[in-house]
This record gives structure tokens, C-alpha cells and sequence, in this order.
């Protein structure tokens, strides 16, 4: 294996409740490497919705899409789950420690999360190019901005945010994308067969409103190019 | 009891009174305000206690808003138990007793077992929506998806859909990486 992409929970659900998870399987027939989940991202988009009647259905179809080999477990690449879940733990460590707030530390991310960092982290150890496909925006600012997300918390919470700078450099070299870049090069390979000049903007509207988190001012950017 | 519990217990007090006030007076506005001040307590502490008022309250302010529950025969029972429940609360958390308001808090989730038949389906339905629309605030306050889910009970999937049509992601100071960069990042992955 020489490329892969670690999908979190929200780009899964997002493509499910598009009723996009086909797309997710053309995605893979034109990559040359591995669609890796992590236990912990498969017990949010697996394990939990078959225990609620409404998503059940969406949980059997990604099931499904995890038993033909199109999403892989790290165990079928020969990761072990205990090298992914100790990393996590430090990772957690670091992140949730990260942040304070009237002498309390913010807890910002789960195990799920943390868990994807960790096998982008023993991946690239092992010299396979990879990235992180990422929905939900704190993890995202995390990695990419957190004083942005410092700003932010303090905005929302009207608290003082005390952070521990020398760790922001723990989340620097996590590459990261969203569904919206993944239905853009779908869109690019003509994957989907809709043909109609408002394509690429039902797709990336339809990512936006089930939980991506882009603007609407990339998305028509993102038209632009 | 700790300075943070004691801080937490204080300003659950004061918002468990300022809502006895406010059911007085049916003011839905002023309930939704109180439910979402809790928030901010609970995105700090993410502590059970605030999370919970916060639902609860919020669910009240619901109940109250449609006036279409008070046709049932259940509703007056109900919604007494509700209040009295909430003014136990209080007393509990006055006499330093945490174990009895928890308890009374408790009893109002209890109480929604006990009802029957579309009435019961309601308000179940008013408790999940409330849980959905505080896991958008912890979510809104930088709290990540599957953390908030957590926090609440609920799924991240419930939550995706709703956090999805909040203007959540719309926020300037969330744009981390110019978008030409972050296409490059996916097309280079797919070459």
C-alpha cells in the first residue's frame, strides 16, 4: 500500500444520508490505495446506528461496503488495533489538555477522531502517503488552525481560553480534506451520472447541509475553478 | 464539594430559579435563554448535571410553547409533576443535597415512561429534538461532533443532520486552509 485516505465518521454518514455511498465505491475504483476506517470510526458508522431503528438501514449498507473491501479495517493492512488505540490515547491526552477554561480543560475530540490521527500518524511512519477525511470542524481547526479554534471557543463561551501553545504543533503535519473535496474530484472524473450544469452545486450544498463543515463562500469558490 | 462543583451548583441553582419564574409567567423566550445559558457551563465543565438541565428546560420551554398538549388528559398530571419536580430540585440543590436533586431531575425522564399512547410519543419526541438541538450548541461552542454526541446520548448522525442546516460552518474563523490548497491536497492524494 502506498496511498490511502482514513475516513472519520461524518464523511460515511454524509455520503449515506446523500445516498452518495455508490459514489464512495467509484471513488475507489479510480485510487490507487486503501479506504481505511479505524474500530473506533466503524463503531459510530457501523456498530451504533444498527441499535437505532432510524438508521439502521444506512449502518447495514455501510456494512456492506466494509465487507466488499471498498472501506478496509487497519487490521486487514496489517495495523495493529492496539498500536492505533495506544497512540489515540496520547493523542487525546495532548488535545484534550490543550485548551482551558476557568481552570477547566476542554475536552475537544473522541476517541473516533483521535483514532484517525493516530493511523495517519503510523501510516506515514510506514511511508504510506496519506490523508484524513474529515467532516466536523474542530478536529479540522485543530490540526490546521487552533488558534482560530481558540478564538472561537472564547467568542462562543464569552470565557477566557488559556491555551497551551507549544502543543499546537502536535496537529501541524495532519493532512486533511472533506467530502466536499471528494464529491469535487467525483464531479472532475464524471463519476456521477447526472448530467446537468448544477451538478457540482447539489452536490456540494447537499455535502454542506448533512454536516460538512465548508462556507458557502468556498463553495462557490470552489465552483469557480 | 469541590470550588468548580460548588461554582457548577450555584449557577444551576440560579438558572432552576430564574425558570421557576419564567414557567410562571409561560415565558417560552426567556426559558430558551436559560437552557442555552446552561450550555455555556456545559461546553466549560461538560459536566451530566448541566447537560441535563439544559434539555430539560429546553423541553419545558417546548411543552409550553404548543399549547396543543394541554388537550390531553395526561397534560395536567403531567405537567405538574414537571414543576414540582424542578421546585424539588431546587430545594435539594439548596440544602447542598446533590443526590436528590439528580434524583428529581431524574423523575421528570421517569414520568415520560409512565404516560400512554400519542401523548407519550410527543413528548419523547419534544426530549430527542432537545437533545439534537443541544448537541448543535455544544458543536456551535467548538465541542467536537462525536464528543457532543457522546455528551448527549445521541448519535452523530442525528447530529450531522441537524448541525448541517445551522449556519455553523459559515463562521470566517473556521476557513483554516485557502480552498486551491485544499483541492491540491485531495487531487494529489487521487494522482
Amino acid at each position: 500500500m502506498k496511498k490511502a485516505i482514513i475516513f472519520d465518521a461524518g464523511t460515511i454518514i454524509n455520503f449515506s444520508i446523500n445516498g452518495l455511498l455508490d459514489l464512495l465505491k467509484k471513488l475507489k475504483g479510480i485510487f490507487n490505495g486503501e479506504f481505511l476506517i479505524t474500530e473506533d470510526v466503524r463503531y459510530e458508522v457501523v456498530k451504533r446506528p444498527l441499535k437505532v431503528k432510524k438508521f439502521e438501514l444506512s449502518a447495514l449498507r455501510v456494512n456492506q461496503l466494509i465487507k466488499e473491501g471498498t472501506l478496509k479495517l487497519p487490521s486487514s493492512v496489517n495495523i495493529k488495533d492496539s498500536e492505533i488505540e495506544k497512540r489515540t490515547k496520547e493523542l487525546l491526552n495532548v488535545s484534550n489538555r490543550m485548551f482551558s477554561a476557568r481552570n477547566h480543560y476542554l475536552h475537544l475530540i473522541d476517541k473516533g477522531e483521535a483514532s484517525c490521527l493516530a493511523l495517519s500518524e503510523i501510516l506515514t511512519r510506514k511511508g504510506v502517503n496519506n490523508v484524513i477525511s474529515v467532516d466536523e470542524r474542530t478536529l479540522r481547526m485543530l490540526c490546521e488552525n487552533p488558534e482560530n479554534l481558540r478564538k472561537l471557543m472564547e467568542t462562543k463561551l464569552h470565557a477566557k481560553i488559556e491555551a497551551k501553545k507549544q502543543n499546537y504543533g502536535e496537529f501541524d503535519k495532519f493532512r486533511i480534506i472533506r467530502s466536499s473535496e471528494l464529491v469535487y474530484i467525483a464531479h472532475k472524473n464524471k463519476l456521477v451520472e447526472l448530467g446537468n450544469g448544477m451538478l457540482l452545486d447539489a452536490l456540494l450544498y447537499a455535502i454542506k447541509y448533512k454536516g460538512c463543515s465548508i462556507s458557502r463562500e468556498e463553495i462557490e469558490e470552489m465552483k469557480r475553478l | 464539594m469541590s470550588k468548580e462543583e460548588l461554582n457548577e451548583k450555584e449557577n444551576i441553582l440560579r438558572i432552576l430559579k430564574e425558570v421557576k419564574h419564567a414557567v410562571k409567567r409561560e415565558d417560552v423566550v426567556r426559558l430558551k435563554q436559560l437552557s442555552n445559558q446552561t450550555i455555556h457551563t456545559a461546553s466549560i465543565e461538560q459536566d451530566a448535571d448541566s447537560i441535563t438541565v439544559a434539555v430539560i428546560v429546553y423541553s419545558l420551554s417546548k411543552i409550553i410553547e404548543r399549547k396543543k398538549y394541554t388537550n390531553y388528559v395526561e397534560w395536567p398530571s403531567f405537567y405538574k409533576s414537571y414543576v414540582n419536580n424542578i421546585n424539588k430540585a431546587i430545594t435539594s440543590l439548596e440544602k447542598d443535597d446533590v443526590e436528590g436533586f439528580r434524583n428529581n431531575i431524574d423523575k421528570i425522564r421517569k414520568d415520560i415512561n409512565n404516560l400512554s399512547g400519542r401523548f407519550k410519543k410527543y413528548i419523547q419526541d419534544v426530549f430527542r429534538k432537545a437533545e439534537i438541538n443541544k448537541a448543535s450548541r455544544l458543536y456551535e461552542h467548538g465541542i467536537s461532533m462525536e464528543l457532543t454526541a457522546g455528551l448527549l446520548g445521541i448519535t452523530i448522525w442525528e447530529l450531522a443532520e441537524y448541525a448541517g442546516q445551522t449556519g455553523i460552518s459559515d463562521v470566517n474563523l473556521t476557513i483554516t486552509m485557502p480552498i486551491e490548497k485544499r483541492l491540491k491536497t485531495a487531487e494529489d492524494i487521487f494522482k
